[in-house]
């Protein structure tokens, strides 16, 4: 008696990740996005680049060297260190950010997709209505109006955890951006998800476990959120260069990261407003920039062929 | 694919058409208005407001001198001269205690109305009454009796002004002022016209519409025309005006540019005339490549940091004196400021009469200041800067200020371990948060109104529209009186010596340095003008080139 081979079958996870793993751009973006987060947030452990609000007068706008590989600044500190600094803050506002949109847009389109009728009218509406409003505005208000709290944070939490002002205040400075641009954030994730929800419940599965007895959590958050997930990632992948986007420019206009501290959205300006004199310094931030965006969207683009293969024929 | 190709295409066409469109006949915007004979100035911020009572910033008063007419007016040919203005000649006793304006006939406001000596006595009471809240009522306290009235301690009926009839003007001063042609030059000596302020709202409404740019009534020689913010105001000559053929120009465009960097590319750019400021970066860049139109210029101008003295820790003179000994003026302005200017220990700057003794800081070195920062800090329990507050140093947008900040910023973190958090803010929200005291320590510049070193010292009466720190001393106030009082100049400066030697003793503010101006200058578009000390030169007489 011969035992036929066992065959598993492919999952649909499975077939995205072979999907994803054929296209070139996708597989090279998600290397460099890999290589940026590490070099951004690993390579200024090591004690050969230097602290990137160390002011030097003695060497100011110095030219390329082994010293500084980027060169200097206008008051003479290390460009590479604050181009790597920098990439933390506006890699982690970019990831933060859309975390924060993700999970309030997440439940908000599952709730008003789910619930229908009337509860889904009305905050559809207040979303029509939030769309309305213009976003920057919106979160120059809201950013402003959160930053006395986000500042006794920071003192609260400098006090009771001993770790230094230093340390804590370039981070903790940013939250009132991550909750602004997060909590505005969400409006277009809502829709997306509410319209896949409303497309789920009526599928059969979902009836069976209506009739099964579960309970609505357990249908939405076992049966309909997983379902969306494909959706979701590929959203909140090109959602992320919006966001940094954003992110530089609130710091444009002086309302982003605090001085000394850097994003690459400051950098990009600082250098903008000096470039006949000293072009590196808006040539570096921009290029690090630019090529992390497009890698982003790059990335986005694939995952979206790769999970849904049906949209990716426009 | 072939969606991308067409998007490209449809993206390629539009950025074309811009580009096009921008170049038009190849002119520059600077060439095009030369031709017009208009003038195209950088301002560095947007007006505040065209009201002479309610404006304080540089960029209003430049305005606002071009749209109302004193009863002098600058001399384009010699600076500190005055000329004959709206008043045609005037008398004074001999020890120059009362002066008396004859106004010319012909004066007209530009609704055709003559301008009348009550026009001007109306305008000194609304910037003195004490409900109206004038920031720059100080600027008439010369005026007998108008400092008792501006605090609400006597009527209008005692200040010493008086319309005799409606071309006579009578001065009564509350000490010689020998000088008072010099303080008639600023803007708030303007009249306003009664009658136009009269049937809008009258004189103690602060939201009168008398002066917006639609509703504009005024005797100076232009008129504004339009105002699109964030953009500019321009100004046509007024029709009224009765020196309108000797005008230079048929127009001005005023242009709020805060940020210097953007400023000098577009002046290279050819969208300006004249440029407002050039920043220290980029001063070399600009002096190499238009060596004929880079200008560099004497100015009676100081940098320094306020501090609000009302609030703990800068309530301490100690900590206030150690935040300045602790920063090393020296290198600040020859890295950061690239010798545009001086170091400033003292707040007024030297010159005009006045020569203050050195604060004992200026001859000390930069590490014994440090070590008397540190037993300062020490003595006012932060030792080292332990358990010291962090402050907020609040600062324009201008891209000097901030980096200015960002040097110092780190000089106290280093020297004194004190932490600072730097607050930039867009102009108006800074001049906002600075009026109404809501800062730490404030990136603050003053330039002189007049010639004289009254303009800077009395900045810190106590109670005082620009002074916005908190401090006041009445010793201090005392010398101020003591020097309006004396008609002998040698005693006029020793007084204000002496109220500034008492000021900085208690260290209100930090000063930084004494300010150049550095700026551009078309060489090929601009004739007849002229530097100035306080960079007040009638822009009536500029004359525009094609």
């Amino acid at each position: 008696m011969t035992n036929t081979p066992y065959q598993q079958g492919n999952s649909l996870w499975d077939d995205a990740k072979k999907r994803l793993l054929r296209n070139k751009t996708a597989m090279a973006s998600l290397y460099f996005l890999i290589f940026m987060v590490l070099a951004c947030f690993v390579l200024p452990l090591l004690p050969c680049i230097a602290n990137p609000n160390m002011t030097n007068l003695d060497n100011i706008a110095a030219p390329c060297s082994w010293a500084h590989p980027f060169g200097t600044d206008q008051l003479g500190r290390d460009l590479l260190a604050r181009v790597l600094y920098g990439g933390r803050i506006s890699l982690l506002v970019g990831l933060v950010a859309t975390l924060v949109a993700l999970v309030i847009g997440l439940v908000y389109g599952l709730i008003s997709g789910y619930v229908g009728g009337r509860t889904d009218s009305l905050m559809m509406r207040t979303v029509d209505v939030l769309f309305a409003l213009p976003f920057i505005v919106l979160v120059i208000v809201f950013s402003l109006s959160i930053e006395e709290p986000s500042r006794e944070l920071t003192d609260w939490v400098i006090e009771n955890t001993g770790w230094s002002r230093e340390a804590v205040a370039p981070i903790l400075g940013l939250v009132p951006l991550f909750i602004a641009i997060g909590a505005l954030g969400w409006l277009t994730l809502a829709r997306i998800v509410r319209t896949q929800t409303l497309e789920i419940k009526a599928q059969e599965y979902i009836q069976a476990a209506r009739s099964l007895g579960l309970g609505h959590l357990r249908i939405l958050f076992r049966h309909i959120a997983p379902n969306l997930m494909g959706t979701v990632v590929v959203y909140t992948t090109l959602a992320v260069p919006g966001i940094m986007l954003t992110e530089s420019t609130l710091s444009f206009i002086g309302l982003g990261v605090k001085a000394p501290n850097s994003s690459w959205g400051t950098l990009i300006k600082e250098g903008a407003d000096r470039m006949e004199v000293t072009p590196e310094l808006l040539l570096f931030p921009a290029l690090f920039f630019c090529l992390t965006l497009l890698a982003l969207n790059f990335l986005g683009d694939g995952l979206r062929d790769a999970i849904d293969p049906k949209s990716a024929k426009d | 694919m072939s969606q991308v190709k067409r998007r490209l295409a449809t993206i390629l066409s539009i950025l074309s058409g811009i580009l096009l469109s921008s170049c038009g006949d190849g002119k520059s915007s600077a060439e095009k208005f030369a031709e017009e004979r208009i003038l195209l100035i950088g301002n560095n911020s947007e007006p505040q407001s065209l009201d002479p009572h309610k404006a304080t910033a540089v960029a209003d008063g430049k305005i606002i001198s071009c749209l109302l007419e004193g009863l002098v007016r600058p001399d384009p040919k010699k600076d500190g001269a005055v000329l004959p203005g709206t008043a045609e000649r005037w008398q004074h006793n001999e020890d120059a205690t009362e002066w008396i304006f004859y106004l010319r006939k012909d004066a007209e406001w530009s609704d055709g109305r003559p301008v009348r000596a009550q026009d001007f006595a109306y305008a000194y009471r609304r910037m003195l009454h004490p409900q109206f809240g004038g920031k720059y009522a100080e600027m008439l306290y010369p005026i007998l009796g108008a400092e008792a009235y501006n605090k609400g301690e006597c009527s209008w009926d005692s200040v010493g002004v008086q319309a005799e009839d409606a071309h006579t003007l009578r001065l009564k001063l509350s000490g010689p002022t020998p000088h008072l042609l010099q303080l008639m030059l600023h803007f708030t000596w303007s009249p306003i016209p009664e009658h136009h302020v009269e049937a809008n709202g009258g004189m103690l409404d602060r939201r009168s519409r008398w002066a917006q740019q639609d509703n504009w009534v005024g005797n100076g020689a232009y008129i504004p025309q339009q105002h699109h913010f964030n953009n500019f105001l321009s100004v046509i000559p007024n029709p009224h005006y009765y020196r309108r053929s000797e005008l230079q120009n048929s127009g001005i465009r005023f242009l709020p540019i805060v940020n210097g960097y953007t400023e000098t590319r577009m002046y290279f750019g050819g969208k300006l005339h004249i440029s407002n400021n050039v920043p220290p970066e980029m001063i070399a860049y600009a002096a190499e490549r238009a060596p004929q139109d880079f200008c560099r210029d004497p100015y009676y101008c100081t940098i320094f940091y306020r501090m609000n003295t009302t609030r703990p820790p800068l309530n301490d003179a100690r900590v206030r004196e150690a935040l300045s000994l602790a920063i090393d003026r020296e290198t600040l302005v020859q890295k950061v400021v690239r010798n545009a200017g001086t170091p400033a220990y003292g707040f007024t700057p030297p010159g005009a009469g006045f020569n203050p003794v050195a604060p004992e800081a200026a001859s000390m070195t930069q590490a014994q200041r440090l070590a008397k920062a540190k037993q300062l800090l020490a003595e006012a329990g932060y030792a080292e800067g332990k358990g010291f507050p962090t402050l907020e140093l609040m600062t324009t947008s201008r891209d000097v200020q901030r980096i200015m900040a960002e040097t110092i910023q780190a000089m106290w973190a280093e020297s004194l371990g004190i932490h600072v958090e730097i607050r930039s803010c867009e102009w108006t929200a800074y001049k906002a948060a600075q009026q109404s005291m809501n800062y730490d320590l404030s990136s603050s510049s003053w330039s002189g109104d007049y010639l004289d070193a009254a303009t800077f010292v009395e900045l810190w009466r106590g109670g005082g529209g620009n002074n916005n720190t908190g401090w006041s001393n009445s010793q201090f106030d005392a010398q101020l009186a003591a020097a309006a009082a004396t008609g002998d100049t040698q005693q006029r400066m020793q007084h204000l010596q002496e109220a500034e030697q008492i000021m900085l003793r208690e260290h209100p503010i930090i000063p930084l340095y004494y300010s150049e101006r550095t700026y551009l200058r078309s060489s090929r578009h601009v004739r007849g003008w002229q530097p100035r000390l306080l960079d007040n030169f009638p822009l009536d007489a500029v004359e525009v080139a094609p």
